[in-house]
Order: C-alpha cells, then structure tokens, then sequence
C-alpha cells in the first residue's frame, strides 16, 4: 500500500519505536539501576568497588530463609488455588447457565484493586471481623474478639487468602473469554458433547479433552499471575507478617528506610526476587510437566467416570463458600465506613452515622485530585500512543514483532519492585524534579501494556475494507483514522480508557517511589490507613478505590449507548 | 412399546416445540443397519432432532415423546450414559492426543495391548496404517475423517447420528467416505439417522428420507 507522507504517517511511522523507547529505557535502565548497586556499586555512598557484599548482608538478616519461604509458598499456593478452583467451576458448570451468572458475579471484582480487596478481606477474617462475629456466640461462645492471628498470621495464610481470591475472578474471565471465542469456543463445545456422546459423563469429558487445549490458552495469563503475585506488595502490606514479611515488603522497607546503606542490601534483595520470581515459573513449568506426563495414560485409558457428581457437590460449596467470602467481605466494609459504636458479637452496628464518610472526603481531595490527574495524564498518553502503534500496523501491513509484542508487556513481566527503584535512580540522574510527571510516567509503563492488551483486538479485527472504501472517496489516512475508525472503535477505546484508569488508580509502590512519598493518592492513602488507627475511615478509602474505576466502566459501558440512541 | 428383535432405534410421538409452536413431529423405527435420512432448510429442527437423539436439547426446546434403544427407554437417560455416536461435519479430533489416542480415548477400559492392537487393525482396514502416532491436524481432511468414523464406532455405540458429515470434503473423497461410513454402518448393524443437506447423500443411504419444513 503507498502511503503519502505527512506529518500524520509520520508521527504514526514513529510511534511503535517511541513506544518500545517508553517501555525499553525505564525498564532495563532500572534494572540497570538495582543491579550496580547489588554488586556494590553506589557512589553517593562511596561504594565504587564491585563485590558481593549487598548479598552477604542479605542473607545474613534475621530471618531472610523465611521471607523468601512466604514469598515462595504464598504466591504458588495462592495461585494453584485460584487455578484450581477456576477449572472447577468451569468444569462443573461447563455449558450450564451457571457459568454466566457466576461470570456476572464475579466480574466486577476485577475492577477491585488489590489494596481495597486486601482491606476487605482483612476485615472479614480478624478477630473483630465479620466471619467471627457472624459464629459468635451462638456456635463459639465467643463474648470477645478470640486471640488468633489472622490477618498477619505467620504462615501467610491471610496473604493466600488474599491473593486466591483477588486472582480467582481474572483466571476465570480469562477462560470465559477465549470460550467466548467462536473459533475456539464452539469447538470445544463441540468436542465436549463428542466425548459425552463417547460415554464420558461431563466432568470427565471437560478434564480429558476441554481443559488440555483451553490450558494453552490461559497459560501466559497464569505466568503472569503467578509473576505479579510473587513480588506483589500491597497484599502481603497488609494482609501479611512482619515479623519477618515477605521479601518483596522488606526490599520495600529497606528502600524506603532512613539509612541508606540499606539499599545496597535492597539492590541485592531485588535480584534475589527476579529470582524468586523465576524460580517459581520453573516451578510451574516442572508441574506441568509432572502432570501432563502422569496424565498421557489416564487421558486415553478409557474410564469414564470419575466421581463426577461428588465434585460436582464439592465444587458447589466451594463457589458458595467463595463467593459468600466476596460478598461478607464488601458488606463488612460498607457496615464499618458506617458504623458508630459497634460491640463485638453484634452482626450489625450499634449505630449507623455518616461522619467517617463527611471527614474523610473533607481530607481525601488532595489524595482525590491526584488520583484523577495522574490516571488521566497516563491514560490518555497510553491511549494515544497505543492507537498511533495499531494504526502503524495497518499502515504498514504488518503487525509488530514478537520481540516488539514482548517488550510491551515487559513492565508485567518483570517484578516492579525489581525496576522501580532503579527508575527511581534514573530519574535522581537526569535530576527531574517533577515529582507530578515522574509518577504519571512510572503509571505509563503498567497502564500501556493493559491499554495496548485492550484495544489491539478490536483495532486488529476492524474490517480493512472500510479505510480502502473511504481511500478510493478521496479520504486522506489521518481523515480515515479521526473519521472513520475512532468512531468505530468508540466502544473499545472508552473501555480501554476505563481500564487504564483502573490501573492507574490502583497503583501503589509507583505513586510511593516515583513521587518520592511526596504525592498522595487515595490507593496510598487507603495502603497507609490499613494498618493505622481507624478502621472506619480505612474502610470509607477502600471503598472510595473501588467506586472509582466501578464508575468509570459504567461510563465507559453506558457512553456509547446514550449517544447511539440520541442518534435515531 | 413396539417390539423389537434387532438392533433398532424407535422415535415413538416425538413432538418437538419451540416457544409452543411444533417444530416437527416424527414417529420412526429405525432398524440397525438402515439410515434414517432427514432433510430440509435451515430452521427446520434437523440439527433439533440431534441434539434430542442425543440427549442434549437446548433449554429454549420442549420435547414429548419416547426413545427406545434397542427395546429400552432411553429418553430420560444423560447423554453420555446413551450409547448413541455422533459424527460431525467436521471431524473435532481432539488435538491434544494422538491419531491413537484419540481412538483409544473412545474404547471402552480394557487391557492396554488388546486396545493396542485393535486399533492398529482398525486403521489398517480404513487405509491409515502405520499412522497411530500422528497428530490429527497433520493429516488430511479425508483422513481425519476416516478416523472421527474409527472413534465412534470403536466405542462401540447401538446407534449412530450423523450431522452433515460429508458437507466438507470434495466430491471424490466424499464419495468414498461415504461408501465407507454406510458399509461400516451395516457391518455393525448400527441403527442410523444422517442430516443433510445434500440429496446425493440421501440418495447413497438407500433408505428412508424424510424432508422439513421450515417452521413459519
């Protein structure tokens, strides 16, 4: 296709490099920037000699073989867990209505960001909590809060809690939506009612022939929860112990820590949590392989039936339990943002009032405005950026490599708190002062890739045809693209919009490192409060992270539609 | 009940509806080694009929009436407790096993060898020799088809439903296919009901063909 060249081909010719130089130079720079320093390099220290000494203080701090145990053992169990019970529901609601009521459920915890669904649960399950208070004293006896750990116990049991269940919904979706495919989908559909016209009762049918080609497709997604959640921070922030916690709160700790020869031990610890982080994508890939080698022979031996219904049962008080567990924890919350005097057991209240509400808006416009500023700043740069490299696609007939596809969701891939610090590092040397645009920029590296994740389908699928009829009218590129396309794809990029804002908001150690503990936003706010003084108010943030992006999806949801009706 | 001596697959007062208009009525006995043909446009209930043959009808369909396997009532039995085959027009082999395992998956438990070995057997006769440890999708559409036939009538069913299944292979290989699946079908006395389309497949069942009407 000849193309003319204009300012417009040109400033879409460029854009994937200024993308891929976004995400490149921030990235592997802080890398850069923890890894010098983790081999003793930091000159502002007088440290210009290279050795293994951030590694030797390291792992001589009390208590590290256990930090580095929970960040193993929380994150693997954690996932395995939400794996599991995923496969479950599918299996035992595979083509049963069920599945899109529990879809409906479920979807709107996505939007939910970690922070807030940690707080929740923290509130559900301590001694105080809803779980507690709902047993007592009619089953436990219990006229006081009981004395256990939860949340922080030391097993980080509160912490798997925690991430099963803020990670459960994303793996489900993941699999409805490729089932939602119709290449895809209906196939499976289809193969499914082969294996039970074969004999196979239907749970057996969904583990031999559904849930080994719908694992191909959820694999990636697992990796990436199975990354995230390995050197995740806010969860075991607040849900996890201190006495030690795990390794990605401590490297935290150190960074942020008065005395700054703690950060070549930090430095150290990152490297060790890519490692973490790796070891357990090993560890996955073992299994698999584990699995699918013990399974060659059960897949074909014939049998048919594998206790179908008892799982079936199982898995119908699991989803009941689980979702029960969502629902307590979103009414504790709302009950405590209310609440007056409230005695322990009393389900409900002694008194409702509004006053946590009134002071803590009154206190949170700063906090308010920040959020907003900055999730809008990253997100309109992300969509703009992301709809120039779609549209440099279809320009040049080809879409982007797999090596340029990789590079944009590196910020995913590798643990943040590996990089972040390293950014931090970088922006102290090109001595940018602009706390304000640092920590849209740091928001830019986690919005893009779920932008570019967001709208490169819809952009990719639109039909080519429309640009080669408005061309052969005389319409030059840049009239097709503001025209023609973006009004087509109206829906997707208000939807993309939404969750680029979604994840702007939800961002926790971004906000704190880049804008150096300077700017507040309700998520640091609400990370803060979790395990402060009040409750109550701890609760009114939480609840004001989750009304955020919920708003912004209605929007995104409901924009489209009044402005299609207005034109009939 | 009608009697039965034979292997036979009875539609006895099926009345088919949806959103209380009748979609079609049937009263059919299908003895084993015969092919009950249904024709007709799309939306008359064909692929309908199927899915009530097979014990898989949409939540949106009401059905009455009774189906007899063999003497037995089979109307409210699960699907996969049915014994009834199905063929697709595509072949849906699975792809995660092999040209073998996907045989193998279809067998009913038994010693490994003897699995084994009849297998082997059963792709010799179709022409696929020597193919056991090939994956599905490296194989031709004819091929692959030959091998959906093998799946279904290894694991040994008492009737067999085909919906459309030669529609997407050429003329040469679909005659061929064809011949082999309706021999197949008489060798094991398999009573049959085949969907098409196309009237040169209803004409090569030498048996009873049934049209539809597209429901107003």
């Amino acid at each position: 296709m000849i193309i003319a060249n204009t300012f417009f081909t040109r400033t879409v010719r460029t854009s994937p490099a200024i993308i891929i130089a976004l995400l490149v130079v921030p990235v592997l720079g802080g890398l850069l920037g923890v890894v010098l320093p983790a081999f003793g390099w930091f000159p502002a220290l007088g440290a210009t000699e290279f050795g293994l000494f951030g590694f030797e203080a390291l792992f001589a701090t009390p208590g590290i073989e256990r930090m580095l145990l929970l960040s193993y053992s929380t994150s693997l169990i954690s996932t395995l867990l939400a794996f599991l019970i995923t496969t479950l529901i599918l299996a035992s609601y595979f083509n049963s209505p069920w599945l899109k009521r529990i879809q409906r459920l479920l979807g709107p915890i996505l939007v939910i960001p970690h922070a807030a669904a940690a707080i929740a649960i923290g509130f559900l399950i301590a001694p105080s909590g809803f779980i507690s208070r709902l047993f007592s004293p009619w089953l436990t006896g219990w006229d006081t809060p009981p004395d256990w750990l939860f949340p922080h116990d030391p097993f980080g049991l509160s912490i798997i809690l925690g991430l099963a269940l803020k990670e459960l919904p994303f793996l489900l979706l993941i699999a409805l939506g490729v089932l939602a495919q119709p290449e895809i989908g209906s196939v499976l559909k289809q193969q499914h009612k082969v294996a039970s016209s074969l004999g196979y009762c239907p749970m057996t049918g969904f583990f031999k022939v559904i849930l080994p080609s719908l694992y191909g497709y959820m694999r990636l997604p697992i990796l990436a929860v199975l990354a995230y959640s390995s050197a995740s921070v806010e969860i075991p922030l607040i849900l996890g112990p201190n006495t030690p916690p795990t390794l990605a709160v401590a490297i935290m700790q150190w960074f942020s820590d008065v005395d700054l020869s703690l950060r070549i031990k930090a430095s150290s610890g990152a490297i060790v949590q890519i490692l973490v982080t790796l070891s357990l994508l090993l560890t996955w890939w073992g299994i698999e392989l584990l699995i699918k080698k013990c399974s060659a022979a059960w897949l074909t031996n014939g049998e048919r039936e594998h206790g179908g219904m008892l799982i079936k049962r199982f898995t119908n008080v699991v989803t009941f339990i689980m979702i029960s567990t969502i629902f307590l924890a979103l009414l504790g919350m709302v009950f405590w943002s209310f609440a007056g005097f409230w005695s322990y057991p009393n389900i409900l209240p002694d008194q409702f009032m509004t006053m946590h509400w009134q002071s803590a808006l009154t206190q949170m416009q700063t906090p308010l405005f920040n959020t907003l500023v900055i999730a809008f700043s990253s997100t309109v740069l992300a969509i703009i950026l992301t709809l120039l490299a779609l549209e440099s696609e279809q320009q040049s007939n080809k879409t982007i490599s797999a090596v340029s596809g990789l590079i944009i969701y590196l910020p995913l891939l590798i643990p943040s708190i590996a990089f972040l610090f390293g950014l931090v590092w970088m922006f102290e040397q090109v001595n940018s002062q602009h706390t304000y645009l640092n920590v849209v920029f740091a928001h830019l590296l986690f919005v893009l890739p779920y932008v570019f994740l967001s709208l490169a389908n819809s952009y990719r699928r639109l039909d080519p045809r429309f640009s080669s009829v408005a061309a052969s009218l005389g319409a030059p590129p840049s009239k097709i693209f503001w025209k023609l396309k973006l009004p087509l794809l109206i829906s997707p990029i208000l939807i993309a919009s939404a969750l680029g804002l979604a994840i702007s908001f939800s961002q926790y150690l971004p906000t704190l490192l880049a804008g150096a503990g300077r700017i507040n936003t309700i998520t640091t706010e609400a990370v803060t409060l979790a395990n402060g003084a009040s409750r109550r108010t701890s609760a009114v943030y939480a609840l004001m992270q989750m009304l955020l992006p919920a708003l912004f999806f209605i929007l995104a949801w409901l924009t489209p539609k009044i402005f299609s009706r207005a034109r009939v | 009940m009608k009697s039965i001596t034979i292997p036979s697959l009875v539609i006895e007062n099926l009345q088919l509806k949806q959103q209380q208009k009748t979609l079609l009525s049937l009263d059919e006995e299908i003895i084993g080694g015969q092919v009950l043909t249904i024709m007709g446009p799309s939306g008359s209930g064909k692929s309908t009929l199927l899915n009530w043959l097979v014990g898989m009808l949409p939540s949106d369909f009401d059905a009455t009436g009774k189906l007899y396997l063999n003497g037995a009532d089979v109307s409210n039995i699960a699907s996969h407790q049915r014994h009834i085959g199905l063929l697709y027009q595509d072949p849906l082999l699975f792809p995660h096993l092999t040209v073998e395992g996907n045989i193998a998956f279809a067998m009913p438990k038994g010693n490994k060898q003897d699995r084994l070995d009849e297998i082997s057997d059963a792709l010799k006769q179709v022409g696929l020799s020597g193919m056991e440890k090939r994956c599905p999708q490296h194989l031709s559409g004819g091929q692959q088809a030959r091998v959906a036939l093998l799946r279904v009538l290894l694991s040994k069913p008492k009737a067999i439903l085909l919906d459309e299944p030669f529609s997407k292979l050429d003329s040469q290989l679909r005659q061929e296919t064809r011949e082999l699946v309706f021999d197949e079908i008489r060798r094991h006395s398999l009573p049959a009901v085949m969907v098409t389309h196309d009237e040169s497949d209803a004409l090569a069942t030498q048996g009873k063909v049934i049209t539809l009407d597209k429901l107003i």
